[in-house]
């Protein structure tokens, strides 16, 4: 995906400013060591503590052993196969969550990771953010998270009601597409969080390839008119190289 | 492997030639065998009256030799023993006695000889000549003694034969089309096996094989040959496979390797000059992504290695989903976009219809002009799935080529893409089996159709 940033995005969000709310301990399971150094020192800069296992035996080994908020796991290792290696851990009752990253992309390889007991997929090659963004969203310690099941979601003075289907920002009613509600509702469920576009698409949309174009900015951007344009607070922001987050900072 | 559209079965005009000459070589074996029947039959018949025509000669000797030319005159004369037979004629002439003829005016002029010869002879009562064998013996006193036997018979046998040859063909005709048409349909239902085995493979269902027997005519070699062949397509696609996970593996590490040195680049610079280098290494890297990405995906389209994930689906709804991703888009880029959508329910994989429907509304919108239109309907038992738009069209000559894969015209090549995006079409259709017609919209931009047989 492009990384565009939109027309009056709130521009670049340093990654000191939301550093602390991450934090937590990974572990990365990948044989290529440059990768591996690359999105090693990626999470250390956001502030996880990052243990290593080069091949799926050693994984194996430390992922049953210790307690982790996330293991991102390579789908082709030497010695043992990452998705062996997933299966071996949902046997043995080790519910921490998984991510596959693979350099096998397509829809059966993501539909055979998810059905191995993985909580998310993401193919080969990837941008950091686009890791981070879904790491994110696994250890859910984004800001002020709110609850699937809530039926009321707030942010600041933007409220959605998802029994009336009522959007309200302050005492302003905002009347949305259905598809625009959906949109906000799953902005809203991750406030705080760095929501992508690839995110946005399967979740919102059902598509699991990649448009190619910036359709997802102009959905955003749409969006974003009808809840920030005129307010002196804006909620939506873009996270330039990532996607967008929703926030009341 | 996807839905098959079966070949529509048929007496093909080589088909019907081979019947016909299996008719007329069965026709004319049949017509050999009665001819045959018929000389042998003749023959029989006519050495019997050869044999009888010795045996009236040989009486009438024996009758000589026990009484003299008196006791044979009165032989002939009361018809007695063999002479009886009223197709018998005797005629005795010269000698010491005048001469005698029984049941015939005129006696044939033939030399004496040990076997009966045909001539023609006139009877007493008839007018007409007709055909005997006759036998002439010269006596011991000088008198010649002839014997014949009239033809009749020959004649009966010849009247009865063409009856009984008139209902021998009407039998060997049937028997002739029966076995003409049953060998036609067991040819033809032992080819269209193979070629059903032939079309598994075009599919992609390498995994087919064929019965083999042990008989060992042209079917079984051909069969043998097919499933070698099948095993060897089988293997060479498993070889692809191979390389091309290899290659995945191989190319796409390092351009994530490239995007993550970018990210971590754009996330330590703030001169804006930087920030748009990167920016733009960056776009330039989820290109190569993207292009990598859907030409393996083509690839596993092609090999037919593809999971079958083919649901019951109305492909108005899959396209009115598209179409509101897509409408914002086209708003901004000022392209009205029109649906005209009937149901249309086929069995297909919604992902991969609506990635080759991204792929044709982003297609048209890049190189289409100012309106889009898309539309669904059944036509003539098909899916009918129509991008048109009213920019200005690709001519006729270029059109097979934009199907194939990273073939871009002239006037693409200042825009981003691989050109790959109609040979994704393309290969989403063939999965389907159906195919991508491209052709001009009625308001002379391109018209891209995909067919799906339902």
């Amino acid at each position: 995906m492009v990384p565009t940033p939109c027309p009056g995005s709130g521009g670049k969000i340093n990654s000191l400013s939301w550093k602390w709310l991450v934090a937590g301990r990974i572990l990365l399971v990948e044989d290529d060591p440059q990768i591996g150094d690359y999105i090693a020192r990626g999470f250390a800069e956001e502030g996880y503590t990052v243990d290593r296992a080069e091949n799926g035996r050693d994984g194996l080994f430390l992922a049953t052993d210790s307690q982790f908020d996330v293991v991102v796991l390579d789908r082709m290792l030497p010695g043992m196969d990452g998705l062996a290696v997933l299966k071996a851990l949902r046997a043995a009752e080790v519910e921490t969550p998984v991510i596959v990253l693979s350099a096998l992309g397509s829809t059966d390889d993501r539909v055979a990771g998810l059905t191995a007991g993985a909580d998310d997929y993401l193919g080969k090659p990837f941008s950091f953010a686009e890791l981070l963004a879904r790491v994110q969203a696994l250890t859910r310690r984004g800001t002020g998270r709110q609850k699937a099941q809530d039926t009321v979601l707030r942010c600041a003075d933007l409220e959605l009601d998802r029994l009336t289907r009522q959007v309200k920002r302050g005492t302003r009613k905002i009347t949305l597409q259905p598809r625009e509600f959906r949109l906000l509702e799953y902005m809203l469920l991750h406030q705080g969080e760095v929501v992508t576009r690839t995110m946005l698409l399967e979740a919102v949309w059902d598509y699991h390839f990649d448009p190619g174009t910036n359709v997802i900015d102009v959905h955003i951007s749409r969006l974003r008119r009808k809840i920030d344009d005129g307010e002196e607070q804006a909620l939506f922001h873009t996270v330039r190289g990532a996607g967008y987050r929703m926030a009341a900072d | 492997m996807f839905g098959r559209a079966m070949h529509q079965r048929r007496l093909s005009p080589t088909m019907l030639r081979l019947v016909a000459a299996v008719f007329v070589l069965q026709l004319l074996s049949s017509a050999a065998a009665i001819f045959f029947l018929r000389t042998q039959m003749l023959d029989v018949v006519r050495a019997d009256r050869e044999d009888q025509v010795i045996d009236v000669r040989d009486d009438l000797l024996a009758a000589f030799y026990s009484g003299g030319r008196e006791s044979l005159d009165d032989f002939i004369r009361d018809q007695r023993g063999s002479v009886a037979d009223p197709g018998v004629f005797v005629a005795l002439a010269g000698g010491s006695a005048p001469a005698l003829t029984s049941n015939i005016d005129f006696v044939p002029a033939i030399a004496p000889g040990p076997r009966p010869q045909s001539v023609l002879v006139r009877r007493g009562d008839s007018a007409t000549d007709q055909e005997a064998l006759v036998l002439a013996t010269t006596l011991p006193d000088g008198a010649k003694l002839t014997v014949g036997l009239m033809g009749a018979s020959e004649r009966r046998f010849n009247l009865a034969f063409a009856a009984a040859i008139g209902l021998t063909i009407a039998v060997a005709v049937a028997l002739a089309l029966l076995s003409a048409v049953v060998l036609g349909v067991a040819i033809s239902s032992r080819t269209h096996e193979i070629a059903q085995a032939a079309e598994e493979l075009a599919a992609g269902n390498f995994g087919m094989r064929l019965a083999e027997g042990q008989s060992g005519d042209g079917f079984d070699h051909l069969r043998l040959q097919m499933n070698q062949m099948a095993e060897r397509i089988a293997s060479l696609v498993a070889e692809l496979g191979a390389v091309s996970g290899a290659l995945a593996h191989d190319l796409r590490s390092p351009v994530t390797r490239l995007s993550a040195a970018i990210d971590t680049a754009l996330a330590r610079v703030d001169e804006p000059g930087a920030i748009e280098a990167l920016q733009a290494a960056r776009a330039d890297a989820d290109g190569l992504r993207a292009m990598l990405e859907t030409a393996l995906e083509i690839s596993r389209l092609e090999g037919g290695t593809a999971q079958d994930r083919r649901v019951s689906l109305d492909l108005a709804a899959v396209v009115a989903d598209m179409a509101e991703l897509y409408e914002p888009l086209a708003e901004q880029s000022g392209v009205t976009m029109t649906l005209d959508l009937a149901p249309a329910w086929i069995m297909a994989d919604r992902e991969l219809i609506s990635r080759a429907l991204a792929n044709a509304i982003d297609n048209a919108l890049k190189y289409g002009g100012t309106a889009i239109t898309l539309r669904t309907c059944v036509a003539e038992g098909e899916a009918v799935l129509e991008v048109a738009d009213n920019g200005p069209g690709i001519a006729p000559e270029d059109r097979p080529r934009v199907i194939e894969r990273f073939v871009r015209l002239d006037n693409a090549r200042t825009l981003p893409g691989g050109g790959l995006g109609l040979s994704m079409v393309n290969a989403v259709a063939r999965l389907h089996r159906g195919r991508l017609e491209l052709g001009e919209a009625a308001g002379g931009g391109l018209s891209l159709t995909l067919h799906l047989p339902r």
